[in-house]
């Protein structure tokens, strides 16, 4: 009886993760002027998501410049492959760099 | 290098870049530092200035004084110039109050050399 | 490993302070020096304008000061020992390290990184210093400094090498930098040789530096 009334609930833009576990993500290439947190190394790359941060965040971008609340959306544990962020990588081709990067920042690869 | 480069680049965003060894180097927190890490941690507790902001606050001292200045010397610079955009005080209240300490200490030294 | 962006590429820049960092020694009647006047005014002018209580940064540094890395070795030995623990640890860190009463005074959470025969984990903060302080206490320098800052993420062998510790390539190393909300704890693989030891005596043996995936933990008492 239920079912069709929790079928047709809508979450809000941004509520709900964008991304899934497993997703292939790439870093958005973009140069902002001013406070960021998303490394130039790895501007343009692309990943697998590893995890999900829960719950949704400020965008610490943003916190920088005094918003310490409201606009949340999911950060996201992202594996990439060293060998893939550096042209003459010395190591294991498994290795990989794990880093939380901000939902704004990614698209689907 | 394009000028653009250095306008988009944080001066603290050097992963990858080259650089020498690691030099195992620690020291104990002097006692200004760590009531200066206290510091930080009540105004972000209190979101009177948050850890975002100072990161940003830092970033802001450019490249050369990010150089010059040790850990906790950028921190206090920087939580001084965010308070005066905040409106807490003016530099003009700084100077007077650590010209105030200043003085104070001075005293108490010619009051203990006698 | 050079980054293009890198503006100093192929010459020998020194930062400065970057490279070592003097202290006037401490002593009781020592003038304070400029910043420390600047740290005092600071703190002053916020208590003097009611922005924050007059004990409230005595607080925090006791706060601060109870928080030392034998938190995260008493973390460590549970996991090792409560297999329940170690899956709840592992699920959500910031969770199980506050089922052992270890507080979080901040709005970070912790993921801790289990090391195994496959993986060996190392953390980093390459634009600044994060770091798991209400678990470990706070930074050594040189975690803060340049060197490491800027090269674990791109050559995480060779510094681990620089400590002494040689992984070998069939073992993959995944190197976690700290951007956001979340702080990282490396729970190191157990050693031979402390089969049937006490979670004391497995406390004293995991090291700060272990914690952060520099070293691994020998079966040797004394953690450093």
């Amino acid at each position: 009886m239920t079912d069709s009334i929790l079928d047709k609930v809508v979450p809000a833009l941004g509520e709900l993760p964008r991304f899934a576990v497993g997703d292939e993500v790439q870093v958005i290439k973009r140069f902002p002027v001013g406070h960021y947190r998303v490394p130039q190394y790895l501007r343009g790359h692309a990943g697998r998501v590893e995890r999900i941060i829960e719950p949704a965040a400020v965008d610490n971008e943003e916190e920088g410049y005094g918003r310490n609340a409201g606009g949340k959306l999911h950060y996201y544990r992202v594996a990439l492959p060293m060998p893939s962020l550096w042209p003459d990588y010395l190591g294991s081709p498994r290795d990989e760099l794990h880093i939380e990067i901000y939902e704004s920042w990614l698209e689907k690869k | 290098m394009a000028t653009e480069d250095f306008v988009s680049r944080l001066p603290n965003d050097i992963g990858g870049f080259e650089a020498g060894s690691v030099m195992r180097v620690e020291h104990q927190l002097e006692p200004w530092e760590k009531r200066c890490h206290a510091l930080a941690d009540v105004l972000d507790f209190k979101k009177l200035i948050n850890t975002e902001e100072k990161r940003k606050g830092v970033e802001a001292l450019g490249e050369t004084l990010i150089g010059k200045l040790p850990y906790y010397e950028r921190w206090i610079v920087a939580f001084s110039n965010i308070s005066f955009t905040k409106g807490f005080f003016t530099p003009t209240d700084l100077a007077r109050k650590m010209q105030e300490v200043e003085t104070r200490f001075a005293a108490e030294d010619d009051a203990r050399d006698g | 490993m050079t980054n293009p962006q890198d503006p100093h590429a192929g010459h020998d820049h020194d930062h400065g302070h970057e490279h070592d960092h003097d202290h006037a020694p401490i002593t009781a009647d020592a003038t304070p020096g400029y910043y420390e006047i600047m740290e005092m005014a600071v703190t002053e002018l916020m208590i003097e304008r009611g922005h924050i209580g007059p004990g409230e940064i005595r607080r925090q540094i006791e706060v601060l000061d109870s928080r030392t890395p034998a938190l995260g070795a008493a973390v460590v030995a549970r996991a090792w020992t409560d297999p329940g623990f170690k899956a709840r640890l592992l699920a959500d860190g910031r969770l199980a390290c506050e089922e052992l009463g270890i507080s979080f005074y901040d709005d970070t959470q912790l993921i801790v990184l289990e090391n195994s025969e496959r993986v060996h984990n190392l953390i980093v903060c390459t634009l600044c210093s994060c770091y798991p302080r209400p678990v470990l206490g706070l930074p050594p320098d040189w975690y803060k400094l340049k060197p490491f800052r800027a090269r674990a993420v791109s050559e995480p062998r060779k510094v681990l090498a620089e400590f002494g510790t040689d992984i070998p390539d069939e073992v993959d190393i995944v190197v976690s930098d700290s951007t956001a909300v979340v702080r990282y704890l490396v729970l190191p693989l157990r050693p031979a040789g402390t089969e049937g030891w006490s979670e004391e005596e497995l406390a004293a043996i995991v090291t700060r530096d272990a914690m952060i995936g520099v070293v691994s933990v020998t079966a040797e008492k004394e953690a450093v």
